[in-house]
């Protein structure tokens, strides 16, 4: 397909064999000498005040090193909004919140540690529901939203309220779009919070020395960032933190930022230095730390006879819960992406991150997308079933082509990506448009299992700083191999792997003679912002192919000394180099890596280090008013379609093909592409069907385990799973490519409940399509309370 | 810090017993384990009971069937025992948990757990089970649709260990359906069994605070069908389902009638109980 | 603490150690015997990470209490490795890109090569009977079913 010799090509993961064999280092592997066990006491209410933590009975238990709660716990954290103390100091927000924890010698100990401290609260009213949330009169979670720390000028927390960020968005005229439109629908939709689930949770060793020299050894998805915001929450020099990560068992966006470094930095401090390792339980990981955003949000929109998107008003409450730092930049972000990847002129669009006393959201696979295009797709097929037409037809008819503008303003180029394409593809490949037979349509009635399809298109941008930026080392080894430092970190989704791929590309060199560090450590390893938001392989990979080009000019330095010649009279061979007039005059990698040694023992050069690095162009700061600006580094699109069978019986959805293609703009690695969508894929029909979390009345998080937190199993799987991808190069990603590891999972809600809807005529409106509400909605005979 | 006994005869047990406080049994561990990493169950002294030899007998004796109180669902699985009439066990074992599960968790530990859904219980009591439990006081038999108090509560008392599980000689044959949340590992939203052999029994769980046994006397084949509909509405009558975090009441309810009409239908078309996999939804 | 004599083989080699009363044979294998290739994802038997092939029979070591494993015979993914080349299946698990952040690989290759020592040819329902009880997050499971499918040496249809 292309004349690379590595790009594109069946390149095995580079972490395979540590990984079969057990031999791959995780946290939770690791074993200091000295080592202390933390334990947390956690907040039994969702909202309550602290009147008393009585930590004296553990402190007096032997074996028991530190103890701390709220007083030591005081600095605050935060990326972009800094609203969460370390522990709970004069209240808990949610039920779960750390108000004390422990280190002890061993974890049984610190467990009894924790049973033995006693906590007094007095109830405070609780919230749970952002449209309650967003009243003049609720109750406010954090009375002091007005003097928290955040990045002015791009969020925006509403003093007084529970609004810690208010995203506005403004294109045209959306009253003169609704009075100009034919049709106008309006529909609400609501999703709960859902857990990422990695298989390891949020695993943490740090040790807090003498002379402040910290120590983190951490299950997470960004070195720097942890240590950025540890050295900004303790007034630390970031030169005196040093954060490892090895092995990551799973992220998912869970992992992105800080989390229990600060917690158990502080025990350690406490503890006089000795490193403390901290395992939170699968409870602890549910009802503790952070998960997915909750979302309600409500579509209008206005369209012309024929079928044109005229105006579109969106309004999105985002379920924060008790900490809103990642969520107010999901709530920004995703509203970029408010209305898909449609080209409309009136649109007025409203995020709103809210706070609640659930547990707190972050990051999570898609970025605040697959919740916003459960809604958008949703509506789109809601919209053509109104006028009539075919809902593919809709979308091409209204998607972004090239010289249309987003929400945002931006261009489509000829170079941006084709969500059309993407569509037409995956229709095709479940055969869409192809009607049931008359005899189909009677096994259905026979059977009471009733067929249906439909396809939803997506998008996605790297959500992130303007200036976030990577950089990456290439090195030289003195047998002429290359080894890459680089700060990103491969939990699994492949990065490392197509990082070796560009490398090898660009020195054309054998891919086993590129290795690449297995674990990053900020003291050693070059800087990134964060593995997140898809961005490794465009971001991480430019800076890879930039630091290879710095190693090329070294070469050629090095080599025009040694064969007399220019550079530009020298070519590189496969781990030589040569002149190209006279290819018998060369010199292999392997005599100048570390320098050039004559036949007298004279040496010149030194080793070969190439430096890259990459950074976001030309994004800007979005106006506070109408979110108008440059909010994308790269646009990568997508579509789904499904075909469902619907037991009408029991409710039972079983999925009997899946089709997803996305516009890659330049396959890497066509195993590993297929492993981020199969798998995103397979998390997306989970929040479908069975993921979502729940609380009781008072607030307490009834889904706190696997026992009734369900995600998909092997026996959980479409029976027909296929992928396929569009190439449409971005020019400034590395060989044209665009990353795609959170796009999978975005619509395939849409996809299921707009399939769901043409099987057997319900309409959903809300998450999940479990047998039990799919069945109750069947019998009740509801063809959908909005849809007139 | 429990103590960990792990008697080789009941002898040894009782002596064992004398000697420790505040014992709980400890069978596969399935849900034991569990509650006491939770800090659900604190206790003096785990006791392994499966060294016990008593506890691993598994078969016939006078013509009913026997299944030690240290047997798991694995072994149910690939027993011939368990096979012909005795077979609803089979189908009602594959639904329990999953695999690795099934490995350690075992039948007299599904009933003793006594949780409104064990899975082996509407099977067990439909072949009319009972229970022989041992204590220093000597032995007894209770029939399991007496062995169920409430929610996770059981007739036994703190010394009694469950020697085996004892169901009669029987003919006909079963059928255990089981409704939940995913395909996969899920506990029961509903479990319904039924068997046929001349009588007509039906038992529930998940309906209610205990399982429920809805024992119709004999019923001439012919009738089955005939009247379905009042038998499927009397089986639905003893269900007294809430609405939780696994189901709705409502749905709980629905699945319980479809599924005792499914049942009915398998019961009377053939005589033959039904494979495995159809039962597994 | 109290602490018991144990005495089991782990992958051929004999141990005889102490190991708390209350301690599971996870926390055996990870904490007292230096075996961490073993992992913990819940601790109560739901997802399968911490697998590990138990006189024969695949458990979720988490659920097993250590001292009831005297005188056993213990499997980890340790012992899958022989004579330090991969076995089939870890080949099988490279080669269909079975893998992603590899925690649940472990204990999803010891399910599935309890499964092949009793069935040498699985068909695609045989595999996930056996390893419904292993969770993974990122693959999707489908190519964990291709890798097993293949090691057994059977057809493997995307």
């Amino acid at each position: 397909m292309s004349e690379y010799k590595y790009i594109g090509k069946p390149v095995k993961r580079h972490d395979g064999v540590e990984k079969v064999t057990g031999q791959a280092s995780y946290t939770g592997d690791l074993k200091m000498s000295g080592m202390l066990y933390a334990k947390m006491k956690t907040s039994e209410y969702a909202h309550a005040k602290i009147l008393k933590v009585d930590t004296s009975e553990a402190e007096k238990l032997p074996g028991v090193r530190a103890v701390i709660d709220g007083r030591h716990g005081f600095a605050k954290l935060g990326i972009y909004m800094q609203d969460r103390s370390v522990i709970a100091m004069d209240k808990v927000r949610y039920h779960g919140e750390v108000v004390a924890a422990v280190a002890a010698d061993d974890l049984e100990t610190a467990e009894r540690a924790i049973e033995l401290i006693k906590v007094e609260y007095e109830p405070l009213p609780i919230i749970q529901d952002v449209r309650e949330a967003v009243k003049p009169d609720a109750p406010l979670i954090h009375p002091d939203l007005g003097s928290y720390s955040h990045t002015v000028g791009v969020f925006f927390p509403k003093a007084g309220t529970n609004v810690a960020n208010h995203m506005k968005l403004r294109r045209g005229n959306v009253e003169e779009g609704f009075a100009k439109s034919d049709v106008i629908l309006e529909n609400t939709f609501t999703q709960s919070q859902i857990f990422h689930i990695p298989l390891e949770t949020h695993v943490t060793i740090v040790q807090w020395g003498a002379g402040d020299n910290i120590k983190i050894w951490c299950s997470g998805q960004s070195p720097f960032s942890v240590r950025d915001l540890f050295s900004i929450a303790f007034g630390v020099p970031r030169n005196n933190i040093e954060v490892n990560i090895l092995y990551v068992g799973g992220g998912f966006g869970a992992k992105a930022g800080i989390h229990l470094e600060p917690l158990v930095g502080l025990l350690s401090k406490a503890a006089g230095g000795r490193p403390v390792k901290l395992v939170p339980t699968r409870e602890e990981e549910c009802s503790t730390l952070p998960c997915r955003q909750g979302l309600f949000a409500r579509i209008k929109t206005g369209c012309s006879a024929e079928g044109r998107i005229l105006a579109e008003e969106v309004e999105l409450l985002w379920d924060a819960g008790a900490y809103a730092d990642y969520g107010v930049n999901i709530g920004r972000a995703s509203a970029t992406s408010g209305c898909g990847p449609y080209e409309i002129e009136n649109i007025k669009i409203d995020s709103l991150t809210v706070y609640t006393n659930h547990v707190f959201g972050t990051a999570y696979r898609g970025f605040g997308h697959p919740e916003v295009f459960f809604a958008v797709e949703r509506q789109r097929d809601l919209m053509a079933a109104k006028l009539g037409m075919d809902p593919t037809e809709f979308r091409l008819k209204n998607l972004l082509y090239p010289g249309s503008r987003t929400v945002t303003g931006e261009l489509i180029t000829e170079n941006t990506g084709r969500p059309d394409k993407c569509l037409k593809r995956v229709a095709e490949m479940i055969g869409l448009h192809n009607h049931y037979t008359d005899a189909e349509k009677a096994e259905m009635k026979r059977t009471g299992k009733y067929r249906g399809k439909a396809a939803a298109v997506l998008q996605k941008a790297p959500a992130m700083p303007t200036w976030a930026a990577s950089s990456a080392l290439v090195q030289m080894n003195e047998d002429g191999t290359v080894r890459i430092s680089v700060s990103g970190v491969d939990y699994g989704q492949g990065t490392y792997t197509v990082l070796q791929q560009i490398a090898a590309e660009r020195l054309n060199l054998p891919i086993e003679k590129i290795s690449i560090n297995k674990s990053v450590s900020t003291p050693i390893s070059p800087y990134d912002w964060q593995t997140v938001a898809s961005r490794m392989t465009v971001i991480c990979g430019m800076a890879v192919a930039d630091a290879c080009d710095d190693l090329k000019e070294q070469i050629l330095e090095m080599a025009a000394v040694v064969l007399r010649a220019s550079k530009h009279e020298i070519a590189f061979g496969e781990g030589d180099v040569y002149v190209m007039q006279n290819p018998q005059y060369r010199v292999g990698f392997n005599k100048i890596a570390i320098g050039y040694v004559y036949e007298n023992g004279n040496a010149v050069g030194g080793p070969l280090i190439g430096r890259g690095k990459a950074i976001a162009q030309g994004l800007t700061n979005l106006d506070p008013e109408t979110g108008q600006g440059k909010a994308a580094l790269d646009w990568t699109y997508g579509a789904h379609a499904a075909e469902i069978e619907v037991d009408t019986e029991t409710g039972d959805i079983e999925v009997l093909q899946f089709a997803s293609c996305i516009d890659v703009g330049q396959v890497m690695n066509e195993e590993l592409m297929r492993g981020q969508i199969v798998g995103g894929v397979l998390q997306g029909l989970g929040c479908a069907k069975s993921e979502y979390v729940s609380h009781d009345a008072s607030g307490r998080l009834l889904t706190r385990n696997f026992t009734d937190y369900k995600i998909p199993t092997f026996k959980d799987m479409p029976k027909k799973m296929m992928v396929d991808a569009v190439e449409t190069p971005q020019l400034d990603g590395p060989y044209g490519a665009r990353g795609c590891g959170e796009h999978p999972l975005i619509s395939v809600t849409s996809v299921m409940a707009n399939a769901l809807a043409n099987a057997v005529g319900v309409q959903f409106f809300d998450l999940p399509l479990s047998a039990d509400r799919v069945y109750r909605r069947i019998q009740a005979g509801n063809s959908g309370p909005k849809l007139s | 810090m429990p103590a960990f006994l792990q008697p080789s005869s009941l002898s040894e047990a009782w002596s064992a017993l004398k000697e420790n406080e505040d014992v709980r049994f400890l069978a596969g561990g399935t849900d034991l384990i569990v509650l006491m990493r939770q800090g659900a169950v604190k206790c003096g002294a785990v006791m392994d009971v499966k060294k016990i030899p008593e506890l691993s007998v598994f078969g016939f004796k006078d013509g009913a069937l026997e299944i030690g109180g240290a047997v798991t669902c694995a072994q149910i699985l690939e027993a011939h025992e368990t096979e012909g009439p005795y077979g609803i066990l089979k189908q009602a074992a594959v639904t329990l948990a999953n695999s690795l599960l099934r490995n350690r968790a075992t039948l007299a530990g599904n009933l003793c757990n006594a949780s409104p859904g064990g899975d082996m219980i509407p099977a067990s009591l439909v072949l009319g089970a009972s229970v022989v439990a041992a204590s220093p006081r000597g032995e007894r038999e209770i029939p399991l649709k007496d062995f169920f108090l409430g929610v996770k509560k059981h007739v036994l008392a703190r010394d009694e260990i469950v020697l085996r599980v004892v169901f009669p000689k029987i003919q006909g044959g079963g059928v255990y359906l089981k409704k939940r949340r995913i395909r996969g590992h899920d506990l029961a939203q509903v479990g319904v069994a039924g068997f046929y052999d001349g009588g007509l029994r039906f038992a529930l769980g998940a309906v209610g605070p205990t399982p429920v046994l809805v024992d119709f006397g004999r019923i001439p084949e012919a009738e089955l069908l005939e009247r379905k509909a009042e038998i499927v509405e009397t089986v639905a009558a003893e269900a007294k389902p809430i609405t939780d975090i696994r189901a709705s009441k409502e749905y709980r309810l629905a699945m319980t009638r479809l599924f005792a009409g499914r049942i009915l239908d398998a019961l009377s078309s053939c005589s033959r109980p039904l494979a495995v996999e159809e039962a597994a939804q | 603490m109290n602490r018991q004599r144990i005495r089991l083989k782990v992958n051929g080699q004999a141990y005889d150690t102490l190991c708390s009363e209350n301690a599971t044979l996870l926390t055996l294998l990870r904490e007292d015997l230096g075996l961490t290739g073993t992992k913990e994802g819940c601790g109560a038997g739901e997802c399968g990470a911490c697998t590990v092939i138990l006189n024969g029979r695949p458990v979720n070591s988490c659920m097993v209490l250590a001292l009831e494993c005297q005188d056993s015979e213990v499997r980890t993914i340790e012992g899958e490795t022989v004579n330090g080349g991969l076995s089939d299946l870890q080949k099988a698990f490279i080669e269909h890109n079975a893998l992603q952040c590899g925690f649940c690989t472990p204990g999803m290759i010891m399910s599935a090569r309890a499964l092949l020592d009793k069935n040498p040819s699985p068909t695609r329902e045989d595999i996930c009977e056996a390893l419904e009880g292993n969770l993974c997050r990122c693959t999707g499971y489908e190519p964990i079913i291709a890798a097993v499918l293949s090691a057994a040496g059977g057809e493997v249809n995307e």
